[in-house]
């Protein structure tokens, strides 16, 4: 384990670059997304006779939005479970944050080497999505009780392809400590590894950050705002933030654990860069080719993939670990 | 060319540019726009020197845009953009030509008070000599009386002109209250026929 | 200025509520959201809840059983908000509203139970008229300054 000092420093580090990374991540899903729908989305360079009025660029829109949320009015609905109510934005935003911790970035280590890391940044990722399945049970709206059933339901079929992903990989490295499984060689087999439970981890992502044909929770007109119906102000931004460092630990977590090694050292940074842009452009492809599915196609289709994929990817491993 | 090469010029030209305008941006006034078609009806104007006051565009106005506010010397014509459908029957019914359909539509309001809500036109009454109350905008008098004579058979026309300059500047109720008093041709239409 | 009331120039969400009339202005409200003038260009984006909204859009006149919901849509709206009413009906009550006698099933246009701050008048308007509008609203946002109050409903 690297230096407590550095260590320290780095976890300081981490917040305001996976934030950052988290908003450019969701500028250019929305950016690309407006662009295959032939529209220009958030303007890159502001018109130079609108810009006095309303900004030069607005790279930064998903900041923007969150921190309109922070100057705005908070309405708390008396039937609302008060206090779950109100405190689960905060639960979710903080193990979104201690996620980021445990994932290495180019240069950055974390808490990545400490014994068995992968477990616990794989529970604080899922503790953050269960805080925001908590609040709008708490709500007390029916709407945000519909969109929460299909979140708990959508949530348990990607979390199964989730575990079977990253377990896979874990059982071919012998090690559950993410540094080091981030630091694996390459051979044949193990690139085979790679696009299977990369496959499943790719569509795990797609289910926790509601990319389209998994969308069905947060539906919007169909269930009103799903989960999110009563929120609003304050707690409406806390939840974006979340949402925010969930996306980027996602996408850290992906090419940490499928590309060895680019996020060891800081001379793999462009690499690492391009990667994530690869997948977000990924994730945007899916989203605008897909419309949204029903919960039980849904249900379906992640068991009818997810089993047969994770079984072959499981084999391989148990190749990899027995005979290489 | 074979066709999936033409799907995927289309579909490649389609996507090099986005097909959104630059709109609220006016760099360009001439690009500024999407389009404006021909005859495209916006908000009506009125041509306040042509206009006589004559309530034609009150009679026909579907959603009652139309008011006419008659306060001592002075008659108001005024159209409520807010209510104003755009349907153009003022502009057709109008004998004067006076209202126009203009293409302009970008403009929006602040208060229902304010000035721009409206298309309003002042005319200046005509006073009764008897009773003095004000019964005609003093352009349609005179635009009524040119019209008369412009249409007027001339075997009749000397006897209706005598006629007129004993009515005029007399409101209707005073000219049938003093119908026996005035010394009129009552029966010149009939001569018409005769001849 | 600070951070906060630029992100909510920057970033305004609209909320568009159909009160009643003939659904020409809807669809002109969503021609101005689709690709042709897309407004996310400038962060303008259409949201499903009015709790997340900023800018309330009204179309078509009020008929007398849709009041109540009206003033419960506007009160759901998080402050600072601003209404903007778009189409003749909205501004005016235009064909369906009558002051005498009075008409049996339309109130008239939402001005009179709730606060519009901007009007955009037409039968129906262009989407670039209804794009002009919303960026007055946006200005009037802008004007009024955040809150950070806790609401109870």
């Amino acid at each position: 384990m690297a230096d407590p000092v550095i260590t320290t420093i780095e976890i300081i580090l981490i917040i305001p670059v996976a934030l950052i990374l988290g908003v450019l991540f969701l500028f250019l899903f929305r950016k690309l997304n407006a662009r295959f729908q032939w529209r220009v989305g958030p303007v890159i360079r502001m018109y130079s006779d609108l810009a006095p009025l309303i900004g030069k660029t607005r790279i930064w829109q998903p900041l923007y939005d969150i921190l309109k949320l922070f100057g705005k009015d908070t309405i708390i609905t008396d039937v609302a479970h008060r206090r779950l109510f109100m405190y689960s934005p905060y639960f979710s935003l903080l193990f979104a944050i201690a996620a980021a911790f445990f994932i290495p970035f180019p240069g950055m280590e974390l808490l990545s080497s400490v014994p068995y890391s992968l477990v616990i940044a794989s529970y604080l990722i899922i503790s953050s999505i269960l805080f925001t399945i908590l609040g709008p049970v708490a709500s007390g709206s029916p709407w945000g009780a519909i969109g929460a059933r299909r979140e708990v339901e959508l949530f348990l079929v990607s979390e199964l392809s989730f575990v079977l992903s990253i377990f896979s990989i874990a059982l071919s490295s012998g090690t559950l400590v993410i540094s080091e499984i981030a630091d694996r060689g390459w051979s044949a087999p193990s690139i085979l590894l790679s696009l299977t439970s990369g496959l499943l981890l790719f569509v795990a992502m797609l289910g926790k950050l509601h990319i389209k044909p998994f969308d069905m929770p947060e539906a919007e007109a169909e269930i009103v705002a799903g989960p999110y119906t009563e929120y609003s102000g304050k707690l409406l931004g806390i939840y974006f933030l979340s949402k925010t460092f969930l996306t980027y630990v996602l996408v850290a977590l992906f090419i940490a654990l499928i590309l060895p090694p680019v996020s060891t050292s800081i001379f793999w940074l462009p690499a690492w860069a391009v990667a994530a842009t690869a997948l977000v452009f990924l994730l945007t492809v899916v989203q605008v080719l897909n419309p949204r599915y029903r919960i039980n196609n849904a249900l379906y289709w992640y068991v009818k993939v997810v089993i047969p994929v994770g079984l072959v990817s499981f084999i391989i491993a148990f190749f990899i670990r027995v005979v290489v | 060319m074979s066709i999936p090469a033409k799907i995927l010029k289309q579909v490649l030209s389609r996507y090099s540019s986005p097909m959104t305008l630059k709109y609220p941006s006016g760099v360009d006034p001439s690009k500024k726009y999407s389009q404006i078609p021909e005859g495209l009806r916006g908000v009506p104007e009125r041509d306040a020197e042509k206009c006589v006051g004559c309530r034609a565009c009150f009679m026909v106005c579907s959603g009652r845009a139309t008011r006419i506010i008659d306060l001592g010397d002075k008659r108001t014509i005024s159209i409520f953009l807010f209510r104003c459908t755009y349907c153009a029957h003022c502009q057709e019914s109008c004998p004067e030509e006076a209202l126009k359909m203009t293409s302009k539509f970008e403009f929006t309001i602040g208060e229902r008070e304010d000035k721009g809500a409206y298309v309003d036109t002042d005319l200046e009454m005509l006073r009764c000599k008897s009773c003095n109350t004000a019964f005609l905008p003093k352009k349609m008098e005179k635009r009524v009386f040119e019209r008369l004579q412009e249409k007027m058979n001339p075997l009749v026309k000397e006897v209706v002109l005598s006629d007129y300059k004993k009515l005029e500047g007399y409101c209707p109720e005073c000219r049938r209250a003093r119908s026996t008093n005035f010394d009129t041709h009552t029966k010149k239409w009939l001569w018409l026929e005769v001849k | 200025m600070g951070i906060i009331d630029r992100a909510r120039v920057y970033s305004p969400w609209l909320y568009h509520l159909h009160c009643g009339g003939c659904n020409g202005c809807d669809i002109e409200t969503l021609a101005a959201l689709a690709p042709r003038f897309d407004a996310e260009r400038f962060g303008i984006q259409l949201v499903a809840s009015p709790r997340h909204a900023d800018i309330l859009v009204t179309t078509g006149c009020v008929p007398k059983q849709f009041i109540p919901m009206v003033k419960r849509v506007y009160e759901q709206v998080p402050e600072p908000k601003v209404v903007v009413a778009i189409g003749g009906c909205a501004c005016g009550g235009s064909l369906f509203y009558e002051e005498e006698p009075e008409n049996y099933a339309i109130l008239g246009s939402p001005d009179l139970m709730i606060p519009v701050d901007v009007y955009v008048p037409g039968c129906a308007p262009k989407p670039e008229q209804i794009i002009n509008g919303i960026v007055q609203g946006i200005l009037k946002l802008a004007a009024k300054g955040s809150s950070r109050k806790r609401r109870e409903v």
